[in-house]
């Protein structure tokens, strides 16, 4: 119970993250490899606004959201958008460059020490073996709400239809007059903004620190790759499924009773990933057409 | 004035030169077909009319307007209508969705002179007979079906300029004769259509005037009954006569 339980915390924050990724993915058909960056700029700016100016806790998620926003924006401008339509790969090694840049300006403003949004005890709930906070509750009632939010604007709004058009047929849906700039703006910021709701995740869950950037990318992508790269339902499932096998891993006793050490469970997702390419390489839930 | 314009156009890509100095023009309400053999460079002179891949030289004119440059966003909202030879519709969405996402993607003013938009899908797909199909995922069409229902829904969506390319290919013979029947209903509501086919008598049957094109030029223009003898198109397909 108390693995599931773990797993279901752990997938919401990579379904938060690894769920922008696949509309990205679907819509631009490219790779940001900046993204953990952003969900530190999340949550770092959280935690400044609540820590340090000691502004109201929901005043300081907007804020972070806020800035993830502008930064996401800032990203697409520099690292991608002169790129992407020369070549879909191009923003692979930009994104990296712009993730090194982001990163010495995080340690500049904020040191590698783990910051924790909210200070003191949090109030915790058990429920027969297992033991959760009501934080981790409220995190992963938002991840749902996302999720259906997002299920609700891409099948019932013009927008979410345009979305699923350009991820289907892009150049049929430019053809119908679905102009792709603006679209393609729209979703890249928007994934960075759920990046930066991802890094408040960890922020208020955990602790958050500038050596998170990279597992929290990684995770993000082993969802994104097993599930199909650009069916969002297939990511989200995969979020999901990786983060309860790393909690199974690592929770259940293995080889005569011996457990496997906690220092190798970011590596369950990557043995996940090449698993799941050698037996299948579109991915688990991918079809042939392209969806969304 | 003609509708489309098309002046000296040309096209390199990887160092080779893909069209030559390719010009004409196509009146508004004219039926125009576009044949040549594989590798001529017919939908490559779609993707530059559509406005999917930029010419290395000569212009693109719409009425009077230059569309060199435009996107190919900007292209369909300014009036020309794609129909893509892999099916480019939504397979994931519904029939309907498929309508009106192409409704919801015009502009403003041109949406609000459309009235009730659920009796326009409506009307769109029984235009076609699908409205019984109405709320199936399109790729659970047949090939003809769906290539019905991409012209319908460019027909709907205001378009003035029908680029369709191979509009037959993997219809069955019956799909083929709506498929001309539809084609038929735009020349009767003054569309402009200009059509890529390797179907001959299907071609003769729709089109006013043909254009052959052979390694990136036009070589030939004028009447199908004109081209259908001409031995320039027979030596294009089946290469030079030996004896003559």
């Amino acid at each position: 119970m108390q693995l599931l339980i773990n797993g279901l915390v752990a997938g919401s924050l990579a379904a938060l993250m690894a769920g922008g990724l696949s509309l990205v993915y679907g819509v631009l058909g490219i790779f940001n490899l900046a993204l953990g960056q952003l969900a530190l700029v999340g949550g770092m700016t959280t935690w400044w606004l609540h820590q340090q100016m000691e502004l109201p806790l929901m005043v300081s998620i907007l804020g972070g959201l806020f800035v993830g926003g502008i930064v996401t924006w800032l990203t697409f401008e520099i690292a991608v958008a002169p790129f992407y339509r020369r070549d879909r790969f191009l923003p692979l090694v930009t994104t990296i460059a712009w993730s090194m840049i982001l990163d010495a300006l995080i340690l500049l403003g904020f040191q590698e020490y783990p910051r924790s949004i909210l200070t003191g005890s949090k109030h915790y709930v058990e429920m027969g073996s297992a033991r959760f906070s009501l934080e981790q509750v409220c995190l992963v009632a938002a991840t749902l709400i996302f999720v259906s939010g997002v299920a609700w604007m891409l099948h019932s709004t013009s927008f979410g239809r345009k979305i699923r058009a350009t991820v289907q047929h892009a150049d049929a849906a430019r053809s119908l007059g679905i102009s792709s700039s603006l679209l393609h703006r729209i979703v890249f910021i928007a994934s960075g903004v759920l990046a930066a709701c991802g890094g408040i995740y960890v922020g208020i869950d955990q602790n958050i620190s500038p050596t998170l950037a990279f597992p929290i990318t990684i995770k993000a992508y082993a969802a994104l790759i097993a599930g199909g790269k650009d069916n969002f339902w297939g990511t989200i499932a995969a979020a999901y499924l990786i983060a309860m096998i790393e909690q199974l891993a690592v929770g259940t006793p293995w080889f005569f009773g011996q457990y496997i050490s906690a220092g190798y469970q970011s590596s369950i997702a990557l043995i996940f990933i090449i698993g799941v390419l050698l037996i299948r390489p579109s991915g688990l839930f991918s079809r042939t057409a392209r969806t969304a | 004035m003609p509708l489309l314009s098309v002046s000296h156009l040309s096209l390199t890509l990887n160092a080779q030169q893909i069209l030559k100095n390719v010009t004409f023009s196509v009146d508004q309400g004219e039926v125009v077909g576009l044949i040549g053999p594989n590798g001529s460079g017919k939908t490559t002179l779609f993707n530059v009319l559509s406005g999917f891949l930029k010419p290395t030289d000569g212009s693109i004119h719409l009425r009077d307007a230059d569309i060199t440059s435009v996107s190919p966003a900007q292209r369909a909202k300014l009036g020309i209508g794609r129909v893509f030879q892999n099916f480019g519709i939504f397979r994931e969405m519904t029939l309907e969705e498929n309508v009106l996402v192409a409704l919801e993607a015009l502009p403003k003013e041109q949406r609000m002179l459309l009235g009730n938009i659920k009796d326009v899908v409506k009307g769109t797909l029984d235009m076609v007979g699908l409205s019984q199909h109405a709320k199936k995922k399109a790729g659970s069409l047949s090939g003809g079906q769906m290539r019905l229902l991409e012209i319908a829904r460019t027909l709907k969506s205001g378009k003035e300029l029908f680029l369709l390319d191979e509009p037959t290919a993997g219809v069955s013979p019956k799909m083929t004769k709506q498929v001309a029947e539809l084609i038929a209903e735009l020349k009767k509501e003054g569309k402009t259509v200009l059509i890529i086919e390797h179907d001959l008598p299907f071609i003769s049957q729709i089109c006013d005037r043909v254009m052959v094109l052979d390694l990136g030029e036009v070589v030939l223009n004028g009447k199908p009954k004109e081209i259908k003898h001409d031995k320039k198109l027979q030596e294009i397909y089946f290469g030079a006569d030996p004896t003559a």
